[in-house]
């Protein structure tokens, strides 16, 4: 393993506060919800990986038991958080050719599952939904939410697709440094406290806190 | 090229500010030395941007130099360096397909300039393509793609907008790292469909006076050259989920010297300018606006 206070960007003199500090920088930039339906979430999620590594290795040199050993780490690894939105979801596909498609999308094979999409002659709400996956995953945001939308109208009930609605509308999710603009014409600063509100509930659920952190800056 | 992919200069450090200066002179520099002159007019910033991005862990050996342009004082350049040279092969290539194609959009005595300046640099781009023939054969394949698109009035935003995105995808096509490429890739992509859907709007006013091909005429029902508010806003949240998605690509990428430059463009730089589009003030003359200037 690299050096892990060279991972979090701090000198092995740094206070217990400041690695502390760079931890939960570097874990808010790569942290999994910024990587939502991402083909790069795989890359994130080693650099997630190796940051809690790194933490865990200097808490544990530095024999500092119980605060906050571990920070909220390992509630976000793979299964529990792609839990959210897109196609990474298990739905209760009544195709079996649904299921094999969710698979190719979450693979990145965008070729074959929109070539078996095109295929499937009957299109239903389903169809719709994960054609709109693949364009979202393309990049083709545009027409991913005409997909999304359709699949919504034609299932309403649908809370699956009422989630990729609510994403897109949103306009997406990533890492901004604090002062960030977003190009829907506004700063980040209402977007990032709600954002932080949001990621300190599923924090508190396993046991770790976000909030505090903003207040000592 | 398009000039929308720059840092917000006020947010710059003097010592940022002083190496984004150096960088652009010096790809200015190589321009010169490898294409000629004339190959100067060329240089812009989407590239200063792109020769930044590729840079290595090092920073590049600067030198102080006067120019046409700076030719009493001399400023600080940044001497010759892999990426510098790739930047510049790759201003040449799009330069000259970019003039080509005005010349093919234009009439009279415009194309006949618009020719005149795609003669004088056909030995620069013949040079440059057998440099870079990837990327040539990309930008000439994807260009072709999109002409066709034109004429069919395609109504997809999306569809033509990826055919400029793939051109700029393909810079990315020559590094060796996997994951490195994977993350330039995505990153690139993404800032094509930024500058294209930017540049479709901007020109929406003046496509529609002269009876242009503009995916967003088809796409939405503009009225006057604007876009209904709500169009607008559909508009721009794909532009956001465009730029989220080249933000996580950029925080994926390690450290450089131009990292301030290089994060200032993306997370200040790139809404500055979508803003500056989007009310208007883009095109107008810098002096008449604090906003355009302040970029």
């Amino acid at each position: 393993m690299n050096d892990p206070y060279s991972v979090l960007g701090v000198s092995p003199q740094a206070t217990d506060e400041e690695v502390k500090r760079a931890y939960r920088d570097l874990a808010r930039k790569y942290h999994p919800d910024n990587y939502h339906d991402n083909p790069l979430a795989d890359l994130a999620s080693e650099k997630m990986k190796e940051i809690n590594e790194a933490y865990d290795a200097i808490t544990k040199s530095r024999e500092q038991g119980g605060s906050g050993a571990g920070g909220y780490s390992y509630g976000y690894g793979a299964g529990a958080y792609q839990a959210q939105g897109g196609a990474q979801r298990q739905s209760a596909a009544r195709n079996p050719q649904y299921i094999q498609i969710r698979n190719l999308i979450n693979a990145n094979n965008l070729v074959q599952a929109e070539a078996m999409l095109n295929a499937i002659g009957n299109h239903d709400a389903e169809w719709y939904y994960l054609m709109g996956s693949v364009y979202w995953r393309k990049g083709w945001m545009d027409q991913a939410g005409q997909y999304f939308r359709t699949a919504a109208t034609m299932d309403p009930s649908n809370i699956e697709y009422r989630n990729a609605i609510q994403y897109m509308n949103q306009g997406g999710q990533a890492y901004r440094p604090s002062g960030g603009m977003d190009m829907m014409g506004g700063d980040m600063a209402c977007n990032m406290c709600q954002n932080l509100i949001c990621a300190d509930c599923c924090c508190e659920m396993m046991g770790g806190n976000l909030i505090p952190c903003i207040g000592c800056r | 090229m398009y000039g929308y992919v720059r840092p917000v200069k006020g947010e710059l450090k003097i010592r940022e500010y002083e190496l984004f200066r150096g960088v652009y002179c010096g790809l200015c520099h190589e321009l010169a030395r490898r294409y000629g002159p004339v190959s100067r007019f060329l240089v812009n910033y989407d590239f200063t941007f792109l020769a930044m991005l590729l840079a290595g862990a090092e920073e590049g050996k600067c030198c102080s130099r006067r120019c046409v342009a700076h030719p009493i004082r001399p400023v600080r350049c940044l001497g010759p360096c892999d990426s510098l040279s790739t930047a510049a092969d790759m201003t040449v290539i799009l330069g000259w397909w970019k003039l080509a194609d005005s010349a093919d959009d234009s009439r009279g005595i415009q194309a006949a300039g618009w020719k005149a300046a795609c003669a004088m640099l056909k030995r620069a781009y013949k040079k440059a393509a057998a440099q870079r023939p990837g990327f040539a054969g990309a930008v000439r394949e994807n260009l072709q793609a999109l002409r066709s698109l034109e004429r069919e009035n395609c109504s997809s935003v999306d569809e033509t907008a990826d055919k400029f995105a793939l051109i700029l995808r393909s810079i990315a096509q020559g590094e060796a790292d996997a994951a490195r490429r994977r993350t330039l890739e995505q990153l690139l992509y993404h800032l094509g469909r930024i500058i294209y859907i930017l540049d479709a709007v901007d020109d929406l006013a003046e496509d529609e006076r002269t009876g242009a091909y503009n995916p967003l005429r088809f796409r939405f029902a503009p009225e006057q050259g604007k876009l209904s508010p709500e169009d607008e806003r559909t508009l721009r949240t794909g532009l956001q989920m465009s730029h989220n998605a080249l933000a996580g690509a950029f925080a994926l990428l390690g450290e450089n010297p131009y990292s301030g430059i290089l994060s200032n463009t993306v997370y200040l730089g790139l809404p500055a300018a979508a803003q500056a589009v989007f009310s208007g003030v883009w095109r107008a003359p810098a002096r008449l606006h604090k906003d355009r200037s302040s970029l």
